[in-house]
């Protein structure tokens, strides 16, 4: 033992499966308190889909750095966040220019590791993504719910490059672990990065998450957002978000990102599956919450349109982002000519992929037209997901697969139409192929 | 600033149970930056892949970090660890020391907290060198201790960029058409000198009590303090176990690995090895104690000592050179202030 007097600072402290815990190590209620409000009250202002995800991260008391590196299109988020932080002499909140998103991303695992009370964000894009995948992948595992990594989508291969909304991006880290979840218009983005820790910190899930929105389509287009007050924010927050139940760097007497041998490996790839599984139970309730709270729909599996109550339907139609709103818009009009019935899904929650509710929802459909935005060598992501979760009904219903919008093109009227008609075709039971192309109104 | 008396009754945050191997210099210098940071301040550990983390992080096996045999009631003495992929130490560790330093900042955290990252010179210097001089070029108030064994170890004893000329690894073989490594290794105190850090050195536990002294001014330095630890490495360099100390220290008086020691402002010295090489231990004498270096020297049978081989003559002249030279930049840089 040492010879040497040593300054004591006796705390408190427990066992908890991750090592001990010394829980008055850190005063959140100082972090709390130092919060300066962006809104005091509810308000309706016009931005772009960037700003909106910068203002709801922003006004989380919990938020305290926000590493980033640009990259278009996400490279507004970073830059509103250092704006605001620049106009506010009262805050502490920091923003921290790492020199690549590989950086971001292990900052990302520093900081939430330190602290897992606290909520740190970044957002990227396309190869910037990529770039974090090699920790993105540690993260995904790591138990840091309190990451939340937002994803402006946009293709990915620089051959050729192209900077516009293309989900192929998000879909081709869908086993990074992450929760992932695809949303559509300013106010979506806005209420799910409200919700999206609430889940993610949850002490069932403890998983990181990642919102997403296509790039330029929504992240550089305008529109009306309506913004609550940072403390009603916080109030709903703080009634999800319960102090760690596990130590973090800081608080703790603990050990990160240990080597494990192949026999302890699968306990920790199970314990992180079933963690992700619980999503599904977790989600609803948070969704349910918000809407009681601030009276909008919050999280959900899907977007529904035009269901009957008997779930019964010619043509259902299963996609995603902004463009399923042109679908939305010329649905009836498609139905009175065709003289069938059709609804749609537009997809959120993409990873933990909620097969169960997919499956309720299509079993009564004739035909599902699943719609792929993204480059893929099969009939596409999303309908490799839909046809897995059909696959456990005895008569499940065919599936027409297509691929419109790639590299965040336009999916245009005529485009939905020449889709619906090749799912007509299907519904009619006449051949199609297994997956075609379709661009401004015809196949490609 | 402890004695190195007092120093040694000190309690390390690196216990038994590691599985590196016996004598490996980094459990050397793990065992005497523990002790250094049994200081009153709470410690956080950060780790890219490296031997050190394979051998010392395992689960289910004993982890070898930790201070005390139960969680400390003193938090001052609680310890926590962060492994991430090879070259994300720095990061790790920036990342940690900005959360204390907001907490505090809040005043929602007492106690203070000092923050180590270790790298082998694979994570630092090959794959992270961006993020290395990043965070050194951010001026961040860590100890980045890079352990230098000149090679990837963890992945079988390949090149890096830290390899001494000549020697020979799985990926530079030394063969009857090549002398082993033909790339003079980069000169890495010089770019965290020039990447803005506030101490750097170059130096092993194999000259203890300045390596004491250096990690204890490191723990209190104002910007980021680089300490880039030589380590011989038993299995990769081949020599028997109980040399270690032996070489680190030769191959710092022969000139190979200088020790050096630049603290900003104040400038530095290069210790214990002499600038003109008539003072210096021979070449010979360090190469000879390595099997990696065994197509240059051979033990003389009849002097005892180590000549060099038959047809190796113009490639060891050309390693002396690039010793002299690696110690007249040493001097040089010892002069920046």
């Amino acid at each position: 033992m040492s010879t040497i007097e040593r300054p004591v600072l006796p705390l408190a402290h427990e066992p908890t499966p991750s090592g001990e815990i010394y829980p008055d190590a850190i005063d959140l209620e100082r972090v709390r308190a130092a919060h300066v409000d962006q809104f005091t009250q509810r308000e309706q202002v016009t931005v772009d889909g960037n700003t909106a995800a910068a203002l709801a991260v922003l006004q989380m008391w919990r938020c305290l750095i926000y590493p980033g590196f640009p990259i278009t299109p996400s490279t507004k988020w970073i830059e509103t966040i250092a704006s605001k932080i620049a106009d506010e002499p009262r805050t502490k909140k920091k923003v921290k220019l790492l020199e690549a998103e590989h950086a971001v991303a292990d900052y990302l695992v520093g900081a939430a590791a330190a602290c897992r009370d606290l909520i740190f964000s970044t957002a990227t894009s396309s190869v910037g993504l990529d770039h974090m995948t090699e920790t993105t992948r540690s993260l995904g595992a790591s138990g840091l719910g309190n990451v939340m990594l937002i994803d402006v989508y946009r293709a990915t291969a620089n051959f050729p490059l192209c900077i516009e909304g293309d989900p192929s991006d998000t879909l081709a880290h869908r086993d990074d672990g992450f929760i992932q979840i695809c949303t559509r218009g300013k106010q979506q983005i806005y209420d799910t990065i409200l919700q999206a820790p609430c889940l993610g910190m949850h002490p069932e899930v403890l998983t990181p998450t990642m919102p997403g929105y296509y790039g330029i389509k929504d992240s550089h287009r305008s529109a009306r957002l309506t913004v609550e007050a940072d403390k009603a924010i916080h109030a709903f927050q703080d009634g999800w978000i319960q102090p760690c139940p596990l130590p973090g760097l800081i608080n703790g007497d603990t050990a990160f990102g240990n080597c494990v041998t192949s026999k302890h490996f699968q306990g920790f790839k199970l314990s992180q599956r079933r963690r992700m599984e619980n999503v599904l139970r977790v989600l609803p309730a948070v969704g349910a919450d918000f809407e009681k709270h601030f009276g909008r729909p919050g999280l959900a599996f899907f977007d529904e349109v035009g269901w009957p109550e008997h779930g019964s339907v010619d043509i259902a139609v299963v996609g995603m982002g902004p463009d399923f709103g042109t679908f939305e818009a010329l649905r009836e009009s498609f139905e009175q000519y065709a003289g069938l019935q059709v609804a749609g899904l537009a997809m959120r929650l993409l990873t933990p992929f909620p097969s169960e509710a997919v499956r309720r929802r299509l079993e009564k459909a004739q035909v599902v037209l699943v719609v792929n935005q993204a480059h893929h060598y099969g009939r596409g992501h999303l309908t490799l997901d839909v046809v897995d979760a059909l696959s456990t009904l005895p008569h499940p219903p065919r599936v027409v697969s297509a691929f419109a919008g790639l590299g965040g093109a336009d999916v245009s009227e005529a485009t939905w139409e020449r889709m619906l008609e090749q799912a007509r075709a299907g519904e009619d039971g006449r051949h199609v192929e297994p997956a075609a192309f379709f661009h401004e109104g015809r196949p490609l | 600033m402890t004695s190195y008396k007092e120093n040694a009754t000190l309690e390390s945050c690196f216990r038994p149970g590691s599985t590196l191997c016996a004598g490996c210099m980094e459990a050397i210098a793990f065992q005497n930056v523990g002790r250094v940071t049994d200081n009153g301040v709470k410690t956080v550990f950060t780790i890219g892949t490296s031997c050190a983390e394979v051998s010392s992080l395992a689960f289910p096996n004993v982890v070898a970090w930790g201070r005390g045999d139960a969680p400390p009631d003193d938090f001052a003495r609680s310890f926590s660890i962060l492994h991430n992929v090879f070259e994300s130490a720095p990061t790790l560790a920036e990342a940690v020391r900005d959360v204390a330093d907001s907490l505090r900042d809040h005043g929602a955290l007492s106690a203070p907290v000092q923050v180590v990252a270790t790298s082998g010179d694979g994570g630092a210097l090959a794959i992270g060198l961006r993020a290395l001089l990043h965070t050194i070029h951010r001026r961040t108030r860590v100890t980045i201790m890079v352990l230098v064994n000149e090679i990837f170890a963890n992945t079988g004893f390949q090149y890096s960029p830290a390899t001494t000329p000549f020697a020979s690894t799985s990926t530079t073989p030394a063969g009857a058409a090549s002398p082993g490594n033909m790339m003079p290794p980069l000169d890495y105190v010089h770019l965290a000198i020039a990447a803005g850090a506030g101490l750097v050195a170059q130096l092993s536990p194999a000259h203890g009590k300045l390596f004491q002294k250096t990690m204890e001014r490191s723990l209190v330095c104002e910007g980021t303090a680089v300490v880039f630890v030589p380590a011989p490495c038993i299995t990769g360099w081949k020599f028997d176990d109980g040399q270690t100390v032996e070489i680190a220290t030769l191959g710092a008086r022969c000139g190979v690995f200088p020790a050096f020691v630049w603290e900003r402002g104040k400038g530095g010295a290069v210790k214990d090895c002499p600038l003109d090489a008539a003072d210096r231990p021979a070449l010979e004498e360090f190469l000879g104690t390595q099997r990696r270096f065994n197509h240059l020297v051979r033990r003389d049978p009849v002097t005892g000592g180590f000549a060099v081989r038959e047809g190796s003559e113009e490639v060891v002249a050309r390693f002396r050179d690039w010793t002299q030279a690696n110690v007249e930049r040493m001097y040089r840089l010892a002069e920046l202030k």
